[in-house]
Order: C-alpha cells, then structure tokens, then sequence
C-alpha cells in the first residue's frame, strides 16, 4: 500500500467515516470451564452458532459469524481450559489455534466469583501478545455475594480492556463488543503489559532472546516472542520438537543460575510466578466480605450428595428424565410414523406414478426409502426430548453431581463416575451416549465407556421385546422386560471388569473434577445446546439409513422378480447364516434374516418380521384419501399428538386406544417360536453388535475402526454365548424348547 | 500436619505440601497428563485454605475459594494440610 492511500484512508477515518477494508475481525474466546463461556457465546452469536469438530480431534468447535456496528466479527470458542499447558487435548487445540492461527483479539471470560484461579489463565494468556479484551463474566453473582472488584485496577495493571457482563442476563454485552471493535481497531497498540516474571525469570529469558536472535531468527517471526521465550525455558516438549533446535547448549547455561536459586523443575518455577501473579492481583482488585454466606448450592449439595440419600435422589431423577421424556415424545413418535406410512407414501406414488415411474421405483421409494428412513425418524422426537433434559441436567450442574454420587459403583469397573454419564445417555439411545464419551479426558476410559455403552438397552430394541413379550408372556410382561434392562447392566458391569484384566489394565485412573454451582439454565440456551446435541443424530444417522435401507430393499427384492421372500438374496442369506443359531433356539431363516437387517437399527427386526411372516396380501382396494384429506390429517394428528403429550404428562385419562391389527404376524411367531427361545432371541437382539449408526459414531470419536471393530466382535460373542445359555440351560431345566 | 483426605467435614486446613509427584501421572488427556500439574491448576496449590465439604468413599469434595473441587481419595491422602 502506497503512502498517499494510507493517508487517504486515514483522513477518512479521522473525518468519522468507516474504513475502506472493513475486514473480518477474528475473535478467539478463551476461559475456565464453568467460567459462562458457552452462555455468553450463545447470547451474543445465537442461531448463527456454527457446531464442528477442530480438525483431527473430536473437541467440539464454534465458531459464529456476524455483524456488530457495522463490522463483520468472527467468533471462534476454544475449549474451556484452567491453563494452556501441553498435557490434554483441549489445551493443545486452544493453545496451537491462537499460536498459530494468530486471532486479532482474544476475549477473555473470567468467572468473578472465582478471581484467582481464573487469572491464571490469564496470565497465561496473556504471554501470547495478542490485544485482550476481558469479559468480567458471572459479575451480578459477585456483587451479590458482596464483591467489590476494581475493574480500572485490572485494566491498569494488565493493560487489557475489562467490561463486567452477565450472560445469564444479558447484560453488558454490547459493551464488550465495542471495546472489541476499539480494541481491534487500535491494533498492536493495545497488547496487553508485559508482565514481570521477576529478575531471575527475566535474566534468564533475555538470555534465551539473544541467543535465539543471533542463531534462530526466523523462529522469532513465527511464534510470539515471549511466549517463545518461555516455552523454551520451561522445555515444552511440545514446542521443542516443533521449533527443533539443533543445539541447546544455551538454554543449560541460560537456566543455569534460575536453577540454582529455585530448584531444577524450571515448569514448577513458572506456574508458581504465573500463579502468584493471579493470586497478588486478586489480593490488589478483590475486597471480599468479611462474613462468606453459606450459599444455597452448598445447601443443596448437602442434601444430594448425602451419603444415603445421593443414590435415591439420583435414581429419582433418572425415573423423571425418563418419564417425561418418553411421555412427551411418544405421542409426536408415533405421529411422524402415521405420517410416513400414510400420506408421505400416498404422495410420493402419487408424484412418480403419473411421471411413468415403473413398480419397482415406486416400491423402492416406499417401502426402501420412506420405511426405512422413517423408521429412523419415529425416533428423532424421543432423542430430542431426552437431549433436552439432559441438556437440563447439564446446565443447572445436577449432571456432574451424578457422577460425584455414582463415582463408586464405577470404580469397581474400573472407571469413575464421569463414565457414568454416556451410559445413562444409551438408554435413550446408544449414540449420543457415545458421542458423550468425549467429556472424558482419558482416553482409555473413553473407550471402554463407548464399549460398554451398547450394552445399556436403547429405545430401540423396546419395539422387540414389546412384540415378543406381548405374545408369549402377556401376564408378566415388565418383568420380562425389566429383566432384559437388568442383565445389560450386569453384563456392563461384568463386561467391565473383564476389561479391566484384559485391554485395560492399570489403576482406576485418579478423579479431580470441578462441580459448577447449581443455575436455571436459560430456555434458549437449553434449544440451542439440544439442537446442537440432536443434530447429529439427525443428519449423520440420516444419511447412513438412508444408503442402507436402500440396500435392504434391493437385498429383499434381487434376483430380479423373485417370488419368495426366502429366495431373495437376503433370504439366502438368513438361510446360510441359520445353522449359526440352532444352537441357540432360533435357526429360521426367517429369524436370522431379520437378525441381518437388524444391524441397521435394532427396532429394524420387528418389521423385517412383519414383512416376512406377513402372508402376501392381494391388492387392497382401500379408499385412497385425496391430497387435501391427507393434509388436514397431518395437522390435526399433529395436534393431537400435542394434546395427548400435555395429557400423559399431566396424568389426564386418556381414551382407550385401538389395538394394532398384527393378528397374522402373531400366529406366524407363536408358530415359529415358543416361550424359551423369544426370551433366548430377545436376549440375543438386547446384545448382538451395535447397530450400524452406534458403529459409524465410535469410528468417528476414536478415528479407527479398531474399536468400533472389538465392540461388534465381543458384543456379538456375548450375544451368543448368553442366548446359549439362556436356551440350553432353560432345556436342562425343563423349560420346553 | 495430616494428610487432606483425613479432614472431617466441614472442617478448614491449609495446604502445606503436595506430594504428588510429577512424573507419577496419569495417562490422560494427550497420554502425558500430569497430575501434580493438574491440581495445582484447579487451585489446590500450597499456602490455599480449603474447606472439607464431604467426606466419605472414593472421592472426596473440597471448597477452594469459591470453587467445589471434588477429588479421589488417592490423591487427596498425598497432599497435606495444616488444621
């Protein structure tokens, strides 16, 4: 840029007009876990939130594109941290993204309640020599519990812009983005002090400068100076092998006299000046009360966290998340699963028949697509309500409670009570409680949490044992189904110390959490973290059931013009694979091609049973609705099922509903089976490998198939082996078979 | 001088000594997590006041400041507090 357009641009904005580049300003925002980092992401970016996945590691990333007074501002949330040492993956995705990427600005949220331990972050950060600007966060809390904060002291002493904000209530926000926009507009000029690490610190770091200076210039064009510095001092591993220098001999005599004066642990140096600079800081700018008030969530906490009174008070809630979330969203299920066999399948023969589609598309795009995809969809409504509790326990804090109640009954599996979360979340559904996997730090307790997590009975194997239950064991119904629940937990349990011994041996690992004080989640914020939950769900399993109830179809409906089920080229298949189970009670074709088909999702082998124990019915000559009847029924279901939801919950009678005419499917099961082996096959369908969609999600949260592959070979053992033993032994005793 | 998983609850001590060590860690996080770090990170660093929330079983909850820090009962016997 030339000297007279650089003054042409000054003098405009001298004259108060915008700019002639008005860039996109990148903003990184950094902060403590439980620091209201997430609630004040959402209450600035909302709906503009974009949810991915940092490159190569499955730490969720957002980021939020906007305009603010006229500029255009880029948000990029990195993970929540305590500091940005090398040692987890969060803090090297937070640390390599502002050291490499180099962000414009770096916002800062501090917990006011928590002064010290949050400053040391940002001691840390500001090492980086990027500008900050400091969201005093969670402020309103601290004037109520007495604080008086001195916000210009801050702003003196680091040289950074501070402006108090309180997500929960939205204030303050607009403040912190103009001094973003002041902040990033001043540019280099507003880096934040340099902070004095003492005289022996600082010796040994201008030491390190001149030396890097005279032999590695170009390192110092690449990383922030002192942060260079200072990583180099303290030997990060890390960085070190990055910057890769040939001789090293400086440092030893650069570090000779701090290790001298202070011990050899240079890192343990360093965190101690880093903390001692947030610790004096807070004793200049914080006045606390003389008297601390007991606050309520240590009342609370006394209560759920009792030793006697934890596990009840867990289970209870358990028994709420489920009854509401099963009451709520069954009714809207059962909607989306009227709407697809009905008028979806009416419509879409009615669109391809006109437009000469020959049977085979029309069927294909029926009973391929629109059954199997829809099979799929009955169950969005179900994992949408289950995320949003979920979300609820999360946000007011009850979840990591759980985990701090249900740590001990872990340990004897070998993990602690985070595992304890993703399990909870596979009764629901197997998937999100993989993806849940991800708030583990360890990795090997992530994997064997995901392993064990398909052994929690899904919502989706319930459609099998309701079919089967109903048919041979009508009077003890939840019993039996009780009984499945349980022996999934059992075999978790047994499955996991087997593990223990095995794959994973070593120490229960060491259990160090934070428990966030208990707080209302705000209702928007609870959408937006369920449709970030729920999302998944609903376009990755899309897409995979969509490809494969394709395959379904062509499987059941190849050769060409095949006339029997059985000679279809999944009927040769049930048929080769059948042997496999005499053993076990149920060696049909019929038994093991639904079987096949139930990979896909579970609930799958209760209508591939149908389809094929189904007597071939001749052409119904049923009144087909017109358009417009169809469409009045899609809305007023619909508002039906928003009555009947609203009723369930409020325990209203409810009209008798009509029993589902499957009279033919259950005298060809009553034929087929008997009461020992449907329990032998419920068993072996509660154990068997994971559906396909549980399978793709631990593919993607452990990059490997590895994985993903023992969990289907040990699942599908066990499946064996215990129907084995349900059926021969049930023989033994004289059970019948 | 005892060690901070053998405060009752409710009751105050100062931490005077951590004894974890740093090479004794735990294969977290990017398989090189390191305990000793780890807690001083969340605020039981020496000199801090702590308060003993709930005592009994594995785990341990403690109030640093205003944070509750809850803890396996492993490493709370390796730090040491003053009464």
């Amino acid at each position: 840029m030339s000297n007279t357009q650089l003054k042409y641009k000054d003098d405009e904005q001298a004259a108060g007009g915008t700019p002639a580049v008005a860039r996109t300003i990148t903003v990184a925002v950094a902060g403590n876990p439980n620091s209201g980092k997430s609630t004040l992401i959402n209450a600035i970016a909302g709906t503009r939130l974009h949810v991915g996945n940092w490159a190569g590691v499955t730490v969720e990333k957002k980021e939020a594109l906007f305009e603010f007074g006229g500029r255009k501002i880029r948000l990029v949330d990195l993970p929540g941290t305590y500091s940005l040492s090398p040692y987890s993956q969060e803090e090297i995705v937070a640390r390599d993204y502002l050291v490499h990427e180099r962000p414009d600005l770096i916002v800062n949220v501090v917990d006011a309640t928590n002064l010290e331990r949050n400053l040391y972050l940002t001691v840390q950060i500001m090492e980086l020599g990027i500008p900050v600007v400091m969201a005093l966060n969670i402020y309103d809390e601290a004037q109520e519990k007495g604080y008086r904060i001195d916000v210009k002291g801050i702003e003196e002493m680091l040289g950074v812009a501070v402006v108090p904000t309180s997500a929960t209530k939205k204030t303050g926000l607009d403040e912190l983005l103009k001094r973003v926009l002041d902040v990033a507009d001043a540019g280099a000029g507003r880096a934040p002090r340099k902070l004095s690490y003492g005289e022996d610190v600082e010796t040994a770091a201008d030491y390190v400068a001149e030396a890097l200076e005279r032999n590695y210039p170009s390192l110092l064009e690449r990383y922030p100076k002192r942060w260079l510095l200072l990583k180099i001092m303290e030997q990060d591993g890390q960085v070190l092998e990055k910057v890769n220098l040939p001789d090293q001999g400086f440092l030893e005599e650069a570090l000779h006299h701090l290790k001298r004066a202070h011990g050899e642990d240079i890192e343990s140096i360093m965190a101690d000046v880093r903390y001692s600079l947030a610790s004096g800081l807070t004793r200049e700018i914080l006045e606390k009360p003389e008297l601390r008030q007991t606050e309520l969530t240590e009342k609370i906490d006394r209560i759920v966290l009792n030793r006697f009174l934890g596990i009840p008070i867990f289970m209870a809630a358990m028994w709420l998340l489920f009854k509401l979330t099963f009451d709520l969203s069954a009714p809207f299920g059962e909607w989306i699963g009227a709407m697809t066999d009905g008028p979806f399948k009416r419509w879409a023969s009615a669109i391809l028949t006109p437009l000469g589609a020959p049977d085979w598309t029309v069927s294909l795009v029926n009973d391929g697509v629109i059954a199997g995809v829809g099979s799929v969809l009955v169950f969005v409504p179900v994992i949408f309500a289950m995320m949003f509790f979920i979300t609820f326990l999360e946000g007011s804090g009850y979840m990591a409670r759980a985990a701090f109640v249900m740590d001990r009954t872990m340990h004897s599996i070998g993990l602690h009570g985070k595992s304890f979360i993703p399990m909870l979340l596979g009764f629901g559904c197997n998937v999100p409680g993989i993806y849940a996997t991800r708030t583990l730090e360890n990795p090997k307790d992530k994997v064997l949490t995901a392993l064990l997590v398909p052994l929690m009975s899904c919502g989706a194997r319930l459609p099998v044992y309701v079919l089967f239950v109903g048919i041979f064991f009508p009077n003890n119904s939840s019993t039996v189904i009780w009984s499945l629940y349980i022996m999934g937990i059992l075999l978790a349990v047994l499955m996991g110390l087997v593990f223990k011994r095995t794959l994973f041996r070593g120490e229960a690992p060491m259990f160090i959490m934070e428990l966030p004080p208990y707080r209302m989640p705000s209702f928007s914020s609870l959408c937006v973290h369920t449709w970030e939950k729920g999302k998944h769900f609903l376009f990755k399993a899309g897409t995979y059931i969509f490809a494969v109830s394709v395959l379904v179809w062509f499987l059941l409906n190849l050769p060409w013009g095949v006339e029997h089920k059985r000679d279809s080229y999944l009927g040769q298949a049930g048929a080769a694979v059948a042997p496999i189970f005499e053993p076990v009670g149920f060696g049909t074709w019929e038994a093991a091609s639904s079987l096949i088909t139930g990979v896909i999702a579970k609930e799958i082998v209760v209508g591939t049973m149908g389809e094929i124990y189904a007597p071939k019915h001749g052409e119904e000559k049923k009144e087909i609705p017109t358009l417009q009847e169809d469409l009045k029924e899609v809305v007023t279901s619909f508002g039906e099922a928003s009555v009947k939801a609203v009723k369930t919950l409020l325990y209203l009678p409810q009209p008798e509903e009509k029993e589902e005419d499957r009279g033919g499917l259950k005298l060809a099961i009553q034929g087929a089976f008997t009461p020992l082996t449907s329990y032998a096959f419920m068993v072996f369908v509660l154990l068997y490998m994971p559906c396909v969609v549980a399978i793709a999600a631990m593919r993607q949260e452990f990059g490997t198939w590895k994985w993903a592959g023992v969990g289907l070979l040990y699942q599908t053992a066990l499946a064996w082996g215990a129907a084995l033993i349900v059926y021969q032994g049930g023989r033994l005793l004289g059970l019948g078979g | 001088m005892i060690p901070l998983g053998l405060l009752s609850a409710g009751e105050n001590g100062e931490i005077v000594e951590i004894m974890l060590g740093k090479g004794e860690g735990v294969p977290g996080g990017a398989g090189m997590d390191k305990t000793s770090v780890r807690v001083e990170e969340m605020g039981l660093r020496i000199g801090k006041n702590v308060e003993m929330l709930t005592n009994g079983g594995n785990t341990i909850l403690l109030r640093v400041d205003e944070a509750r820090i809850a803890l396996a009962r492993r490493m709370a016997m390796k730090i040491m507090v003053r009464r």
